[in-house]
């Protein structure tokens, strides 16, 4: 008989990457002929034998599916134990879970990516997707802020992505800081400053739940409709695949139905 | 066999005993004049309550702690699913609100995409014998749910008392085999049928319910409750659960737990964040999740109205006199006598 889906498989630790002061990511390695077909904006549960688990987003995944990356921010418990792991080591698995971004449906509108520290997190695969069918889309917007410098995650990305033409990057940090010549003010001020219009346009917002509000609201008083304004939610979760009870909101269970949303799907409360 | 058969009530004991040399047999016991089920020793006085057992059925198909895997803790990563197992089981006893308790628990756990494999095989060694109720106790309330105290659909095989004995009925194949035994008398008696009252507490409509989400009703109501849990780990279709490492002497066992969405600690988040950080937030989750949220996710509301959460409250509050309580707000308030509170910030 097949194993109860709450057991994972393990996987193994292949490159670890220091993305910031308590951020790390890691690139893990399905074992055998296992997959791990993540879609952009789906989830994994990661455990530590002896430790339990957690909820990540996939933040990068191989072609062959048999490669994905997770980005862990070290705040408790398990992301503790994360943070010690060394590449070579075996932690486990399972998913993917939850629904994705409707990339698909996006086809032929610029897309306005816009995320707060971690959150750039879920947000990742959308900006791999799109970068890798680039006739389908049209711009590329990217706005990414975060505390400080020190606090700025995947690095080599956002340096490929400001060589690249086709991509408008801003780049922000909250409060003035030694050294830092870019842009300064948190994310919502930044989408109000920079005007961004709704016409032809998707926009996709992740980080705190209070950036997600504020930036939420910017984008409405520039007139953006609220279903075309897509973030990705976070409640605790404990099963993944909507059994477990706890992260609904109202009937809906954050794990099942979403993560993903577009405003008009959800209540105010939500935010 | 599609009629009424008759044992004696000191056959009865001896089928049932016959019975455990094949199969796990459960059947109600009073422990301090409270019926709680239990594995059966041959040869124990048998006895049946006229109707609800205090403690549901919930434990036997999904344990209060369940290991799904286990892991030698000194390795990296050894952990192994645990296989589910158990030889061919009989519960004898339960009744229609406990089916229905059952039902609901299949919707969460077998009519999903990822079926939970433990619980099906609990269900799948599981035989039920139910037993119609000759009267309902003082919090049972099936009636109000579109339940019949004397209904049988969920059982594998039926029974009611009578009195100088049982009559039993086979409804599905492995019920009426269970039930081929030289104790039983082919007779034209039924059981009788009786007029069951209905409207211990009349619910709103889960559409009306959810109107009700930025109430301050919620506050009151909170006030007057605990949030201890308690309800959820006697409510049978309470199944939320956790999911955790236990190590003990090396060896280590991941296990599922009941938990509960009255406690603090259920929606709170690495770094303190709680979504459901004040109790009138948590009672509200609790109470929708019975009359509106159960409805709008499976087709039907998830109190099955045996009032066991009554019986364990050391308020004596449930949820259904919670739900009758908002339900006078609703009416009020479609009368304009009341007007909704200040709206709360939590999920
Ligand atoms: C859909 C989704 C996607 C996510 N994606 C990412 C991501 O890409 N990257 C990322 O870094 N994070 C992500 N998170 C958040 C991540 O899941 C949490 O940070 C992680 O679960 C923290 O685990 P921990 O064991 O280290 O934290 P802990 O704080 O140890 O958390 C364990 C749990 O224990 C409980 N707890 C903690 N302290 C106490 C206490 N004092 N008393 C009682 N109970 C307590 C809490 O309920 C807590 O949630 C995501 C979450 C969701 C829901
Ligand atoms: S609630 Fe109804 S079915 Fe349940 S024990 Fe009481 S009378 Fe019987
Ligand atoms: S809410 Fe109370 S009456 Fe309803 S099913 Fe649960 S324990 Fe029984
Ligand atoms: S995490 Fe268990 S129901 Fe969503």
């Amino acid at each position: 008989m097949a194993a109860i889906e709450l057991v994972p498989k393990p996987v193994t630790i292949k490159r670890i990457i220091e993305e910031s002061r308590d951020v790390k990511s890691y690139v893990l390695q399905m074992s055998g002929s296992g997959k791990m077909p993540a879609r952009p904006g789906q989830f994994v549960e990661v455990s530590v034998q002896g430790y339990g688990e957690a909820t990540f987003a996939v933040t990068r995944i191989s072609k062959d599916n048999q490669e994905f990356n997770i980005s862990v921010k070290r705040i408790g418990h398990l992301t503790k134990m994360l943070h010690r792991a060394a590449p070579g080591d075996i932690i486990g698995v399972r998913g993917p879970y939850g629904n994705s971004f409707p990339v698909d449906e996006w086809k032929g509108k610029d897309i306005v990516v816009i995320g707060g520290g971690i959150g750039l997190a879920p947000l990742r695969p959308v900006i791999d997707y799109v970068l890798e069918h680039r006739k389908d889309y049209g711009k590329l917007e990217i706005v990414f802020g975060a505390r400080a410098p020190d606090d700025i995650l995947y690095k080599e990305d956002l340096r490929i992505w400001e060589d690249d033409k086709g991509i408008s990057l801003y780049k922000t940090i909250d409060v003035p800081f030694e050294g830092w010549s870019g842009r300064v003010g948190v994310v919502p001020i930044v989408v109000k400053d920079l005007a961004l219009k709704p016409d032809g346009k998707i926009s996709i917002v992740c980080g705190p739940p209070i950036m997600i509000k504020f930036t939420a609201a910017a984008l409405r008083e520039l007139r953006w409709p609220n279903d075309k304004i897509f973030t990705t939610l976070e409640m605790k979760m404990q099963c993944g695949i909507g059994q477990c009870g706890r992260c609904n909101i109202g009937e809906k269970f954050i794990c099942k139905d979403g993560p993903v949303f577009s405003l008009d799907q959800i209540p105010e409360h939500a935010l | 066999m599609n009629k009424w058969y008759k044992m004696k009530h000191a056959d009865m004991q001896k089928f049932v005993s016959a019975l455990t040399e094949k199969w796990e047999v459960w059947v109600p016991y009073r422990i301090d004049g409270k019926w709680e089920f239990g594995i059966y020793d041959t040869g124990r006085d048998l006895d049946f309550p006229e109707s609800v057992i205090h403690v549901s059925l919930k434990n036997l198909f999904f344990p209060k702690r369940r290991p799904i895997a286990t892991y030698d803790e000194n390795s990296k990563w050894s952990l192994k699913p645990v296989e589910p197992e158990g030889k061919p089981r009989i519960v004898i006893g339960l009744h229609p609100c406990d089916v229905a308790g059952i039902e609901y628990m299949d919707k969460v756990f077998l009519q999903s995409e990822h079926k939970d494999v433990m619980y099906a095989s609990e269900r799948k060694r599981t035989v039920l014998i139910g037993m119609l109720c000759s009267e309902m106790a003082d919090n049972c309330h099936c009636t109000d749910r579109g339940l019949t105290p004397d209904a049988t659909r969920g059982m594998d095989a039926a029974f009611a008392r009578i009195t100088d004995g049982y009559l039993l009925k086979g409804l599905t194949d492995k019920g009426k085999q269970v039930l081929r035994s030289e104790y039983l008398k082919k007779v034209d008696e039924v059981p009788d049928k009786k007029d069951w009252p209905a409207g211990r507490y009349v619910i709103a409509s889960p559409e009306e319910f959810m109107e009700m989400y930025d109430d301050k009703i919620w506050h009151e109501m909170s006030d007057i409750c605990l949030t201890c849990g308690i309800c959820t780990y006697a409510c049978p279709t309470c199944v939320c659960f956790l999911v955790t490492d236990e190590n003990f002497k090396g060896k280590g066992e991941r296990v599922t737990v009941w938990d509960s969405c009255q406690l603090q600690s259920y929606s709170r988040m690495a770094g303190g964040h709680n979504t459901r950080k004040t109790p009138a937030s948590r009672v509200r989750n609790r109470t929708l999740d019975k009359f509106a949220y159960s409805h709008l996710r499976y087709g039907q509301i998830s109190c099955t109205g045996c009032g066991r959460c009554v019986m364990v409250c050391p308020l004596k509050r449930s949820f259904p006199q919670l739900g009758a309580r908002l339900t006078e707000r609703i009416k009020d308030k479609k009368k304009g006598k009341s007007k909704s509170g200040a709206r709360s910030k939590e999920a």
